[in-house]
């Protein structure tokens, strides 16, 4: 997996790609929460070419996500993969995140 | 042993990749549906990710066996370690409408596999014995 900080719009937008598991999700939770340390906000996640993801992955999204509400923040999940969006359907917690179809979407919101 | 297939992994995390491409050509060759494929390669990929948490405590250098069977009714997968033995009744997921980190995989293991059994007659480590049955996996 690869993570990238980007800009748009003045917005930062982090862009994974590859296949988030055990092996990867302490790389993204290091850089993840060093943005949510640093109140990064809005901080857009575009998973266009995140291939897979598993549990600890998601666990990883949770964890950004509180770190972000506890100061007010925004985390906003854009451009998901079908199947990596079945797995936060399944696990309820597309009723918790900010889910959008596209990057822009995202930044416009 | 015809239609079965055995892989070793070390312990590490970064084996689970190897682990899900063999689990999906396993799959594939069973004749499960592409979503069915999915479902089956997460499972497997968050069990053996809990041997590497629970029974082996992080410690990537031992060793995790996998072993596929392709059976006419069936689909199972027996996942063995060395490691700490699992309590069965302590092994509970989280309460899908709590927003918190963690718990999920064991809810992501059961939704692909319709039996998630350790045997006890495994004295040292587990035995982890997860069977998909055929009728469930062409509806998928």
């Amino acid at each position: 997996m690869t993570v990238k900080l980007t800009e748009k719009y003045n917005k930062n937008i982090l862009e994974l790609s590859g296949e988030i598991d055990m092996n990867a999700s302490p790389v993204l939770r290091k850089e993840l929460m060093a943005l949510v340390k640093k109140r990064v906000t809005p901080l857009v996640i575009d998973f266009n070419n995140v291939s897979y993801i598993d549990s600890s992955g998601i666990a990883t999204f949770v964890e950004g996500l509180k770190g972000m509400m506890a100061f007010g923040g925004k985390l906003k999940l854009a451009a998901l993969p079908a199947a990596v969006k079945e797995i936060f359907n399944f696990s309820k917690l597309d009723r918790v995140f900010e889910i959008y179809g596209s990057v822009d979407d995202a930044l416009n919101s | 042993m015809k239609n079965s297939a055995v892989i070793t992994i070390p312990s590490h995390p970064r084996y689970l990749s190897v682990l899900r491409a063999v689990t999906a050509q396993m799959c594939m060759l069973s004749g499960m549906s592409e979503n069915a494929v999915d479902e089956v390669k997460l499972a497997v990929d968050e069990a053996c990710s809990n041997v590497i948490k629970h029974a082996y405590r992080g410690d990537t250098g031992r060793k995790i066996i996998i072993q596929f069977r392709i059976i006419p009714d069936s689909f199972e997968v027996i996942i063995e370690d060395n490691g700490i033995k699992a309590r069965p009744e302590r092994i509970e997921g989280r309460d899908l409408e709590e927003v918190r980190p963690g718990g999920l995989g064991i809810h992501l293991i059961k939704r692909a596999f319709d039996t998630f059994t350790f045997d006890k007659r495994k004295r040292r480590g587990n035995r982890l014995k997860l069977i998909r049955h055929k009728k469930v996996y062409h509806d998928s």
